[in-house]
């Protein structure tokens, strides 16, 4: 692996400000759906905001990310317009006009999607990797699973068809030590990152709570998949909420959450980082500020969009329609 | 989609297909798939065609030979035996601005990747609210060779039930390419279905031809419209795939029976042509509807319910006649099972009341 050039206090204070918007941007979410603004299913990625983070320091344009039901931070690490996807969020005629909705999010422009559906984006990625190769323009794209979906028998098909074909692609699971209720432990045997071997790719371990760790990892992960070598990098991190918004989260050990949440915040983590390597306390604390305003700006302005259609519920299933 | 050759009442009666029945035409049904296909690749670079045998070996049924000699490994490859995998390959290449033909080699064997075919490549379209397209071509081989229950069937009501599919199931050799080059030209996901019979018949040996010569362009085929190929007053047998063929050989029998049967051939299953089944409905007092596929909840119940559902107590006197079960391997066992000129005729008897 390449060695990676450290990240400067002026870098990681620009991603203090990129994680606290993600996190802003989850909470906020999380309101609207107790308001009852959103009546749909909702999946949100506190804690996980590090991985999307440092995955943004490597995305270059024409890369594509097929992320999970979990997909707000990707779309936003990848450059997805965020008021239009907030206005599908909240259920609005946004970015896909309703039809689709927060784990359905498609931006053809941006190259990102994400899919319902567990595993399934694994196979989906070899398609855009494949047009990539073909294009010859160095691109890669980012197949992003969870710890749940590396039992599915898709991620292994697509890891052995990615490395027999030299497809572009890294294949970046985040886990968050929950498949819904079932403890990795229960659900996963042997270790994630070893798997890759098994294909005869690379995998990679880091602390996903860590955007140095990440961003160094995902340098060298990036670096072979431009050259035709398929990745794996295993992002372990800690979902703070529940599977869903909604799940009353009855199935984690006493006192977990808690030590996690003193341990294991990847905000608090990136804010000691960045005090220790000089970014003054009030900087972080403007950083703060302005994330908080700029999500505040996203909502109102994806609050402009009008509802969805009734009449327009059945049409666009086929592509003359 | 272009006007074309073959709409509807075209080709009434038996068409010229190349040479006369036993005539020198070498080329078979999975010949005029792999020109097809060569015809198109050659058009439109974006078309990119793989799975599993397609590559080296051609594929097993041979219709896409030729295609990787012609336009190297990187267009067209065999892909491991990962239906999931290479299916959502096909999806998220067709969404990123390829056009994928990609073959299962036996339908059956989509129940592997279905979650890809059921979830993704119907779906997708319509969730991204217009945003992404998917023009690719599933082509699969369908149907009875004495195969036994896992790599017999059609299967194509279960994929016309999925809002965002299209169903072709071309009856004819003319079919077989132009509703193809229809198909790859499409901008929605097609399944194109093609029975294993069109593939082992060699062009003129058909009772219904309409195959383009050899060399010359095939030009697409509209889907949405069925077409009348044989005219009939007692009954009409309303057909799709193979069964047309073996529709026409039973309106032949019943002909010297005294029995004036016509026969109408779907093309596509989805778009249906409902309009035009209707029309067809009102011209013979017996509509006899075939099949291949499951009858149950399948496309025999779709078009009787479409009749009735338009005309009412007008309705001609309905019936139909498919598979009823998982189809056997032995011969006695499978002749049992899936339809054919006797059985056809046998049903067509008992609707016309003879």
């Amino acid at each position: 692996m390449t060695p990676a050039d450290p990240l400067t206090p002026s870098d990681l204070a620009r991603l203090y400000e990129t994680l606290v918007t993600y996190r802003a941007f989850e909470e906020t979410i999380a309101a609207a759906v107790t308001s009852g603004e959103i009546h749909g299913e909702m999946h949100l990625g506190i804690g996980q905001e590090a991985i999307a983070a440092a995955l943004g320091l490597h995305l270059r344009p024409g890369d594509a990310v097929v992320s999970t039901h979990r997909p707000h931070l990707h779309a936003l690490a990848l450059g997805v317009d965020p008021v239009p996807m907030l206005a599908e969020i909240l259920e609005r005629d946004g970015l896909n006009h309703g039809k689709g909705g927060h784990m359905h999010l498609f931006d053809p422009a941006a190259r990102f999607m994400c899919t319902g559906i567990v595993g399934a984006g694994a196979p989906l990625a070899l398609g855009y990797a494949l047009q990539q190769a073909l294009a010859a323009t160095g691109n890669v794209t980012v197949a992003v699973t969870g710890d749940g979906a590396m039992n599915q028998g898709a991620v292994f098909e697509s890891m052995n068809l990615a490395a027999v074909r030299r497809l572009p692609v890294v294949f970046l699971c985040e886990d968050n030590a929950y498949s819904i209720s079932v403890p990795r432990s229960e659900s996963t045997a042997g270790d994630l990152a070893e798997r890759g071997a098994a294909f005869g790719i690379p995998g990679f371990a880091c602390d996903g709570t860590d955007v140095t760790a990440l961003d160094e990892v995902l340098r060298g992960a990036f670096a072979r998949a431009r050259q035709g070598q398929p990745c794996l990098v295993v992002a372990r991190a800690y979902r703070f909420r529940g599977h869903y918004e909604g799940d009353l989260d009855l199935y984690r050990p006493a006192g977990e959450k808690e030590e996690a949440a003193r341990s294991r915040d990847p905000v608090l983590i990136l804010r000691d980082r960045a005090e220790r390597s000089g970014v003054e306390p009030s900087a972080l604390e403007q950083a703060a500020a302005r994330a908080a305003r700029t999500v505040g700006e996203w909502f109102r302005a994806a609050r402009e969009y009008p509802a969805p259609r009734p009449d327009d519920a059945r049409t666009g299933v086929y592509a003359s329609d | 989609m272009p006007a074309t050759e073959g709409g509807p009442g075209a080709g009434n009666g038996p068409a010229a297909e190349g040479p006369a029945v036993g005539g020198t035409d070498p080329r078979n049904g999975s010949h005029l798939v792999a020109d097809v296909l060569s015809q198109e690749m050659a058009r439109d670079p974006s078309i990119v065609v793989f799975g599993e045998d397609v590559g080296r070996l051609g594929g097993v049924f041979g219709a896409t030979r030729g295609l990787r000699r012609r336009f190297g490994d990187v267009r067209v490859f065999d892909t491991p035996v990962s239906e999931t995998a290479f299916l959502g390959m096909a999806v998220g290449a067709a969404q990123s601005g390829l056009r994928p033909v990609v073959e299962l080699m036996f339908v059956d064997f989509a129940g592997v990747g279905f979650d890809q075919i059921l979830n993704q490549m119907a779906k997708n379209h319509f969730m991204s609210g217009g945003r992404v397209r998917l023009p690719l071509v599933l082509r699969a081989a369908v149907g009875c060779i004495g195969s036994a229950a896992q790599h017999s069937q059609v299967l194509s009501a279960t994929f016309a039930h999925i809002p965002g599919l299209k169903v072709a199931y071309p009856g004819s050799h003319g079919d077989l390419q132009g509703l193809l080059v229809a198909a790859i030209r499409d901008d929605s996901p097609v399944v194109f279905l093609e029975h294993k019979l069109l593939y082992r018949h060699r062009v003129g040996q058909l009772p219904f031809g309409d195959a383009r010569p050899a060399g010359a362009t095939v030009e697409p085929r509209p889907f949405g419209r069925l077409r009348r190929i044989r005219d009939g007053s007692d009954v009409t047998i309303v057909a799709a795939g193979y069964l047309v063929q073996e529709a026409l050989e039973a309106a032949r029998r019943l002909t010297g029976e005294g029995i004036s049967a016509g026969v109408v051939d779907l093309r596509t299953l989805v778009p249906l042509d409902r309009a035009g089944l209707v029309e067809e409905a009102g011209r013979a007092p017996g509509l006899l509807v075939i099949d291949d596929d499951y009858t149950h909840y399948g496309m025999t119940g779709e078009v009787i319910a479409t009749v009735a559902e338009a005309l009412g107590r007008a309705a001609p006197r309905m019936a139909r006649h498919g598979v009823e079960g998982p189809i056997p391997a032995a011969r006695p066992l499978e002749e049992a099972v899936v339809p054919s000129a006797g059985s056809i005729a046998r049903a067509a008897r008992i609707l016309a009341g003879s």
